[in-house]
């Protein structure tokens, strides 16, 4: 039997992350200038599944796109117990530069979803000289909880169970069901608490206020590109950080929250604009 | 408005296998009217049209009756395609003993678009 191969290859190696070591598995694909890719709350890598198999793309860039400790195939760290996992802003911005330290990886493009769209708001803050260009999906600057996220972990609710089913709504009903459908088992697939865990730093910690100003897009270019059918990160609030930062935002029609993932044919138009400006 | 929820159980036989273990009754409120819904092992028994005197319930989801409308249209526009979308523009209300909704939240979610004209089925 023939089969259909993929361009991509995964690895794992141990990264020190706070002084801690942790197994992290990541896929990549393409040569050229390093992009890496971050996932969504409670889910991973697979999301950007398209973009590690779009030939035009892989071109020009190496996609390299992570699992986050705890999360698809990397590892909780050593001797981890079940616990109140909760992520927070400083260790998410340290499993990122690790993971680019470790890999070598000089002035990467970094490009992050919903907390991933998040943390980039923080990278820039902090770090703009380190990248060469930093892209947003679904970036807002702060969220205030809309439902009671403690559904999401307890033991008499199955977690993957309702944490596919708070995702799938967060797509867009003009969305490819077969895509729809994957994005909601990765979430499905999920160990216990993560999501919950993630969203502690989606809702809380790592809701920035007037440090927004401290942006400067001259030192790193900043892109934010945000799906109409998002009720989390709304186009809205995405509008209200550019106009902050004093950029432009792309809308993105008939997508909702994971652009990349439940709709990579869609997403992809909008997406290869904004590559082809980055050198 | 909600009462042909009744009518398709055979075409939702999928959706029911979701919900094999789940049996409760919820309300439907569109404000001016009420709808009273008992599922038993996933599939609908019975649809009550109100209006109600003493009517029992575990829960109840309540939004004006054109919020129902932007709803169940074929394809919804953003904010009115989810009922977690709906709350979060806070023009719907959960209420009541919610574990049976948030454990079966998929299957709700389904079962209420089930009542959309057409499914909204693309596929690449």
């Amino acid at each position: 039997m023939k089969i259909e191969k993929e361009p991509i290859s995964g690895q794992y190696g141990k990264f020190k992350i706070d002084g801690i070591d942790y197994r992290i598995y990541w896929e990549e694909a393409g040569q050229g200038i390093p992009l890496v890719c971050l996932h969504t709350a409670g889910s991973d890598g697979r999301q950007y599944r398209a973009l590690l198999n779009d030939k035009k793309i892989l071109e020009r860039f190496r996609v390299i796109v992570f699992d986050m400790p705890w999360h698809g195939k990397s590892s909780p760290p050593e001797n981890a117990q079940i616990q109140n996992y909760k992520l927070s802003t400083d260790f998410y911005i340290s499993q990122i530069m690790s993971f680019i330290d470790g890999l070598e990886l000089i002035k990467p493009v970094v490009m992050g979803c919903s907390i991933g769209g998040r943390i980039i708001l923080h990278l820039a803050i902090n770090f703009p000289e380190k990248f060469r260009a930093l892209i947003g999906l679904q970036s807002a600057g702060h969220l205030d909880p809309y439902y009671d996220i403690s559904w999401l972990h307890r033991q008499d609710v199955h977690g993957g169970e309702v944490c596919g089913g708070i995702a799938y709504g967060l797509m867009a009903p003009t969305s490819p069901e077969s895509h729809k459908f994957e994005t909601m088992w990765h979430y499905m697939q999920s160990g216990p608490g993560i999501f919950k865990g993630d969203l502690f730093f989606y809702k809380f910690d790592g809701n920035i206020g007037n440090e927004i100003k401290k942006i400067d897009n001259s030192k790193c270019p900043i892109y934010l590109l945000t799906g109409e059918y998002d009720y989390s990160a709304t186009p809205e609030e995405t509008k209200s950080l550019a106009d902050t930062i004093g950029i432009e935002m792309i809308k993105m029609k008939n997508v909702g929250h994971f652009p990349m993932s439940e709709n990579p044919k869609e997403f992809l138009k909008y997406l290869h604009p904004v590559l082809n400006k980055i050198n | 408005m909600f009462k042909s929820l009744i009518d398709d159980n055979e075409k939702r036989s999928q959706l029911s296998i979701m919900a094999q273990y789940l049996n409760t009754c919820f309300m439907i409120s569109t404000i001016e009217n009420e709808y009273l819904v008992n599922i038993e092992k996933g599939v609908v028994k019975n649809v009550e049209e109100g209006p109600f005197v003493m009517p029992s319930y575990v829960f109840k989801l309540t939004a004006p009756k054109n919020e129902w409308i932007k709803f169940l249209q074929n394809t919804p526009q953003p904010g009115s395609h989810d009922i977690i979308a709906m709350l979060r523009r806070k023009v719907l209300k959960f209420e009541g003993d919610l574990h049976p909704l948030m454990s079966h939240l998929l299957y709700f979610k389904l079962l209420l678009a089930s009542l959309r004209p057409v499914e909204n089925k693309i596929e690449n």
